[in-house]
Parts: C-alpha cells; structure tokens; sequence
C-alpha cells in the first residue's frame, strides 16, 4: 500500500509468533500526524503484540516499522521512546510516592548545568508549562498517590506528551474513568491532535471509537480484517468484523424474576458514603447499580458484604434482618462477591483451579475432621466441565488462566458455597468478547437457577442489557429505581452524571 | 512419565536435589569420616532442633510474614526449664508442660503485636527477640545453669530400637506438620492468607485468627525444641539458640518457602534443614573456626535463595545447552 509510505508511522507486514501461537499474521496499515486510528479487535487478537512491537517491547519477526517512510528497529522501550513512540498502558508506570514533576521526568532529571544535583525549580517550571498545554488543573508537586485513577492516567499521557512524542499508543485508557473523566481524555486527545501528535487508540468500548477516532484497524486473530475511516462503518459492521458473529447475540439476557424479595436494603447509611439507599432484590433478579466511578455504588456493595459497618437503617436477606460484620458472616448467610479486581482481591494465583473453588466453603470438602483432597478434585473436575473453565485449571494455578477463565473459577466458587445472592463488581472488565458472553450465559443460568444478582458495571449498555432493573446512584444516594427496559443509556449516563434530562438533545 | 515430570515441578524436587548434590560433595570432601555411622547419628541430633524450630518458621512464612524470635524463646523456654527444676525443685512431668504453654504464650504474644496491633512481623519479632532472650539473661543472671536432671538426657540420648529419639521426634512433628497442612481447614487457610490477604478476606477466611496461629503455633514448635535443647546439654542458658533464628528462616527458604507466602512445602523444609546441618557437619570435622562457619552458612543461604530466584534463568541456559546432545528428546 502507497498510503504507508506517505505515513508519519507505519507498520508493514509485520508478523510475530509466540511458541505455538500465530500472534500478528503480516500486518499492515499507517498512522498520519494529527490522527486518531483505533485499533479494535478482541482479546487475544493481536492489538496488544502489535502496540508493543511499537514500543519496542517485542521486536517483530518479520516486517518492518517505519518512521516518515523510513525502516526503524527498536531493541528496548527505551529505543522507542527516543524515536518518539510513547505508551500508556492499562497498569500505570507511575511511581505512586513521588510528584507529578517527579514522575514526568522520571529517569530524565534536569540538572544544573555542569553537575549532578537535580534542577528542581526548572523541573517544576517544565512540569508546569506540560500541564497548562494540556489545560490541565494539577499542581505539579502533588503526590501522583493522591490523585484518582483518572488523575493518575492524566499525568501518565502528560508525560508522554512531554517528552516530544509523535505517537502515542493509549491501551484502554478508559478502563477505569467515569463520565466525567472520560469526556476530559476525549477533549485532551482533540488537544494532542490538533498539535499534530498520532494516537493510537486501543478499546473495547465503541461508542468512545466513534466518538474520537479518525480511522480504524481491525485485527481477527493476528490478522487485519480491514483499515478504514469510521465515517464509512456502523457500530454494528465493526463489532461483526471484530467477533464474526451476529450483534443480535451480544446480550442473551434471559429473565427469571420471581416476586419474593431476596435481599432488602432499608434507609441504609454506612460510615463509609452510603446515605439513606433503599431498594429490593427479588429472587432470580439481576438488579443493577449505575453510576460512575465514586458514585457509592461499589460503597452500597461494601455494606451488604460486611465490609462496611451501617450507622443506620437495616438489612433483611431472606425476610431476615441481618447485620454483618465480616464478609465472613455474609459468606455463612448465602452472599458471594465477584470483586473488581480479579488479580488483588480475587484470585489465589498459588492455587490451582480446585483450591480456589472450594476457598469459600472448605467445610464442603471435610471427610470427619479431614479436607478430602479427592473429594476436592471432584468438586474441581465438576465445575470445569460444567462452567467450561480450560481444563488446565484442574492441575496449573490459576495465574496461568486467562481473565475470562480465573473470572469462571470465582464464580465456581460462589456456586460450590451455595452462594443465594451474588454481587458481581464490573465482572466482563478485561475480558475479551467470547468471555463475557459465557459470564452473561452464566448469570442467565444463575438466575434461573433461584440466585439474585446485584450487578455494577460502568459499561453501561451492558449493565441496561443484563439487568432486570437498574438503580442509578449519585454521591451515595439511590435517586431511581427503574425496569432497565424503560431506561436508555442516555438516560442512564445523564442521570448518573447529573444531567437534567429538559432542554438535552438525543446524541 | 507425567508422574515424574509432576514430581520434578513441585516444590520439594530442588532441595532434594541440593540435598544430593551437598551430600555427594561433603562425603567426597571428608573421605571415611562424614558417612561414619558414629557422624550420621551425631548429625540427626543436630539437626533434629533445627528442623523442628523450622517447622514454625514455615508455617509464618506460609502466611506472608517472618518470624526472627525462635532462637529466643528456645534460650528462654532453657533456661525457665532450668531454673523450674534445679533452682525451684519442680518435676520435670510438670516443668516441661509449663515451658510448652510458655511457647505458645511467647508466640501469642508476637501473633497478637504483628496480627492485630498491625506491626509488621519483623519489626515484631525482631523486637521480641531481644526482649525475650534480656528476659532469660534477666533470670539466669547471665550465668549458665548446669546439671538440670539425671532424668533430661535420656529424653535426648535415649534410644528406640536402637536409634536415637530425636529421629522419631522429627518424624512426628514432620508427619504431623503435613497432615496440618494438608488436611485441615487452618493448614489449607494458612496458604490462601499468605497467597492473597485480601481474596482470603472476601472468601471468609478469618485472615487475623489465622495469621496468629501460625505464631503461636511457631511458639510452640520453638519451645519443643528448647526443651530438646536442655536436654541435650543438660543445661540452661541465655545464650542458647543464637543461630535458630537464621536456620529456621534459611531451612524454609532453601526448602523453597516464597519470603511473599502462600507457596512452600514442610518437607522441603525438611531438606533445607538437613542441607544446612550437614554443611555445618562438614566444616566441623574439617575443625573449621567457628567465626567461619557463621560466614558460611550466611553464603549458603544466600547462594541457595540466589539458585532459587536465578533457576528460571539458569533453566533455560541449560536447555540452550543440552540441546544438542538430545536431538529426539521432547
């Protein structure tokens, strides 16, 4: 193609193996200056290795990166990013306990001229101007621990941008922003094109695609499905491309309410921003909690699960006032957690899959006084085979599973502790398409099943998709209680944010 | 074959392994001597208190945590022994229960301090350790108490069909050690808070209660062996067990225990204990200084961390290596 010539960036043919898999299968397209190109695929696709081939993280092993038509070969990271190529990865490379200033010249000090002490007020002064090019409200001494997620990810791009980049590979970027947040990178990214700089825009949520990108790259198993500008493709002809199958498919919600409540949360307050939240979980419901990041949603969650004390108010499971104070005690009472964070709060990456289904309710596996380890290994064989978890998980521990299986094995785990309710905090987050639709498959087959799910999610038109009715929180209030078919993801997003629905135009 | 492969990824096959390798070395370096039956009964008294402190020292590693005070609390179980039945006529039917349940109180202590006065165990045991061996300088006066009992030593040099009882009491407290933690609910709970403190905690795991028994129970384990250690020397003093501290921790490590917690094995453990004892054998039949042997069985420590933290690396420069003796071979 002509086209990658003429580019800023470019890759050409590049393929790249790992033992016994095919990751980029001679694959290329160009980035022009002032460009957003999204590169779209699922997990497992391809966009990850290719983003690192630019970065220098992997060297390709055939194919070449060209840089305004002329071949480069990065050795490191480091080699990358001196020819211009900076990468914001999904886990921050920030050092939590020092500055923003700190940071953004993190292995680059400025020094005095002529000696090695650290130039602190020219380091401040550069920081500063960084910040207000990007018109960015951020003292540059601040601890980057002290900033939210979203700040944190505002000085990661600031310190790509400060080192000259001409391309900057944003992996996900939005993984862990609210409404808010996200609106403020879209502006930031309009910022960095208009001074001329290339993004590459890696995500799994289209609706920012369409909104920022200029131009897509789709890549199918290592492979480019096609490069084109957005304005010729429709969400539903991208997703196609992406997963090969109907969109029709995306959400197989199944609805199994039965009218007996379950969980009944009553003028709850906790000590830690819940206020005044009230609502019911029926038998079978999948009920959703919508709200951005801070919201208190993940708060109302902490309560229910013990984690949280309540200062006010009560609590009835199954017609029966409880007050727990340890997940310990919710666990015992029938409640299960799916937390956010499969790698800190979730997975024992030292046990293999049979050990961490049974780590609820080891009770369940004592012969007289003893834990069965083959009785352990039959409950293990049993929910691989009917989760359809890999079936290396019996005898690997779980840090070799893929997120879509280790999310399997937590939720086996509820299963195998007779979990009746089951709160499930952002549980397709990271996963790649194919898997989040066995989690969807597993909540209709829990529901149906007599389970109530209390479902959060920030994507939104999943959590509408998958819930039999929604709960928009704000600030630690319930302000609605809505059958999520009578609610659009419009409405949803503007009553989260705060949005008055008057004089507001469909977008 | 997939048996074998199995056994060779677990955690015990490298001390075994070191442990082979320092046997063939120390026999081949003291020719006659080591492999003297008159020695290798000399060495499984040795190692029996090591190993058992080591026990202990495994099931707070387990957890994620350190514990630097068994070497003090054997000192201090010595010499309250000591001073029990030489100075104050108890019986030692009585006197030895009473030091057991003063280990289980030391080890409380730490547990409670690290657990839930949320001091990190270092800084816990590091301090207790000081303050518990002051304590039995504090009761012996510094001076060493000797002659405890006619009825101590058989405890230690008795035997049973003809071999010593601290073989068989390193057998127990080893196969019980693994059903522990193998078969039982704390045992199981001991990997999954050293693992993942927090999904321990969402799983209903009491992280707290757990962590403080494996202290106490590392109490425990340190005051067997200091009742084994007066027992040997028919004597109490404040100066006994200076070098637990480190061959406990060093045991556990070289059996491949993670310093983060959640992976290890107690009889690996078992291994690295019998790994550190016979290096200490070797370099006392070649009547090596003492000062020396201490700076050994640091470079030990850390050579045997340092093959453990390298063996990926060294994996593969042997597999770049050996290729291409074995074409077929896969």
């Amino acid at each position: 193609m002509a086209s990658e010539e003429s580019s800023l960036w470019a890759v050409q043919g590049i393929s790249k193996s790992f033992p016994g898999v095919l990751a980029l299968d001679d694959v290329s397209f160009g980035i022009q200056s002032g460009e957003v190109h999204a590169l779209l695929g699922e997990n497992g696709s391809g966009k990850s290795t290719l983003a690192k081939c630019l970065a220098g993280v992997y060297s390709p092993d055939r194919g070449q990166i060209l840089h305004r038509g002329k071949p480069v070969t990065f050795h490191s990271p480091t080699a990358s990013r001196a020819q211009g190529i900076a990468t914001i990865y999904q886990e921050f490379s920030l050092v939590p306990t020092l500055s923003i200033a700190e940071n953004i010249f993190l292995g680059n000090f400025k020094t005095r001229k002529g000696s090695r002490m650290i130039d602190w007020p020219a380091m401040r002064e550069r920081t500063r101007e960084v910040l207000a090019r990007l018109s960015l409200n951020l003292d540059p001494e601040a601890i980057v621990n002290s900033l939210s997620v979203a700040g944190q990810q505002l000085v990661e791009i600031a310190k790509a941008f400060s080192m000259d980049s001409t391309l900057l590979i944003m992996d996900e970027p939005t993984a862990s922003l609210g409404l808010a947040e996200t609106k403020h990178l879209m502006d930031l990214i309009r910022r960095l094109t208009e001074q001329k700089k290339a993004v590459i825009y890696i995500s799994h949520r289209l609706d920012e695609v369409f909104e920022i990108a200029d131009r897509v790259t789709i890549l199918k198993d290592g492979r480019r499905v096609t490069t084109s500008p957005l304005a010729t493709l429709q969400m539903g002809d991208v997703v196609r491309m992406m997963i090969g199958f109907n969109v029709e498919r995306h959400y197989p919600k199944e609805s199994h309410v039965r009218d007996v409540p379950c969980l009944e949360i009553e003028n709850v307050h906790s000590a830690n921003g819940v206020h005044d939240v009230s609502f019911t979980i029926r038998t079978g419901e999948v009920f959703g909690l919508g709200g951005m990041l801070g919201s208190g949603r993940t708060e109302i969650a902490r309560v229910i699960y013990g984690l949280d004390s309540i200062t006010q108010g009560k609590i009835r499971l199954n017609g029966r006032e409880v007050r727990f104070r340890s997940p310990r005690e919710a666990i015992a009472s029938g409640i299960g957690l799916i937390p956010e964070n499969r790698k800190f709060d979730g997975s024992f990456f030292n046990f293999e899959g049979p050990k961490n289904i049974t780590v609820s309710r080891l009770k369940g596996i004592l012969r007289g006084p003893w834990l069965s380890l083959s009785t352990e290994r039959a409950v293990g064989r049993k929910y691989i085979k009917t989760m359809n978890i890999s079936p290396s998980a019996m005898d690997r521990t779980v840090q070799f599973l893929s997120g879509g299986n280790q999310q399997k094995v937590i939720i086996a785990r509820w299963l195998f502790s007779n979990a009746r309710l089951l709160i499930m905090d952002e549980p397709t987050q990271g996963v790649d398409i194919g898997a989040k639709l066995e989690v969807y498959r597993v909540i209709n087959e829990l529901t149906a099943s007599g389970i109530s799910i209390l479902l959060i999610s920030s994507d939104f038109p999943e959590l509408l998709a998958m819930s039999d009715r929604v709960a928009v929180v704000r600030d630690g209030h319930v302000l609605q209680v809505t059958e999520s078919k009578r609610l659009s993801e419009y409405e949803l997003l503007g009553a989260a944010s705060g949005v008055r629905r008057e004089g507001e135009s469909e977008s | 074959m997939r048996r074998a492969e199995k056994y060779l990824r677990s955690t015990i096959a490298g001390p075994v392994l070191v442990f082979i390798a320092v046997v063939l070395i120390v026999a081949a370096i003291t020719p006659g001597r080591f492999l003297a039956a008159r020695n290798l009964s000399n060495l499984s008294l040795q190692v029996s208190i090591v190993a058992i402190v080591a026990i202990g020292g495994t099931l707070v590693i387990l957890t994620g945590g350190i514990d630097l005070s068994p070497g003090a609390i054997v000192a201090l179980v010595c010499v309250v022994l000591a001073e029990l039945v030489k100075n104050m006529g108890v019986p030692l039917s009585l006197g030895i229960p009473l030091v057991l349940v003063l280990g289980l109180f030391l080890g409380l202590v730490n547990g409670l301090l690290s657990t839930y006065g949320k001091i990190p165990s270092f800084i816990v045991t590091l301090a207790t350790m000081n303050i518990y061996r002051g304590a039995a300088f504090l009761i012996t006066k510094a001076l060493t108490i000797f002659s405890v009992s006619p009825h101590l030593e058989s405890i230690f040099y008795g035997k049973f069909l003809g071999i010593p009882l601290p073989f068989y009491y390193v057998v127990v407290s080893y196969g019980v050690a693994a059903v522990f933690l193998r078969n039982t609910i704390l045992g199981r709970s001991l990997y999954a808070v050293g693992g993942n403190q927090s999904a321990a905690n969402l799983s209903g795991i009491p992280v707290n209660r757990t962590r403080l028994m494996a202290f106490v129970l590392a109490g425990f384990a340190a005051s067997v062996a200091g009742v084994l250690e007066t027992a040997w020397l028919n004597s109490g003093s404040a100066n006994y067990g200076q070098e637990l501290a480190l061959g406990s921790i060093g045991a556990a490590v070289i059996g491949g225990a993670s310093l983060t917690g959640g992976v290890g094995n107690v009889f690996a453990t078992l291994f690295g204990a019998l790994i550190v004892a016979i290096a200490q054998n070797a370099l006392n039949l070649h009547a090596v200084q003492a000062a020396w042997q201490d700076i050994t069985l640091g470079l030990v420590l850390i050579g045997a961390v340092g093959l453990d933290m390298w063996r990926g690396n060294l994996g593969s420069l042997a597999s770049r290596v050996f290729r291409g003796f074995s074409p077929g071979d896969r």
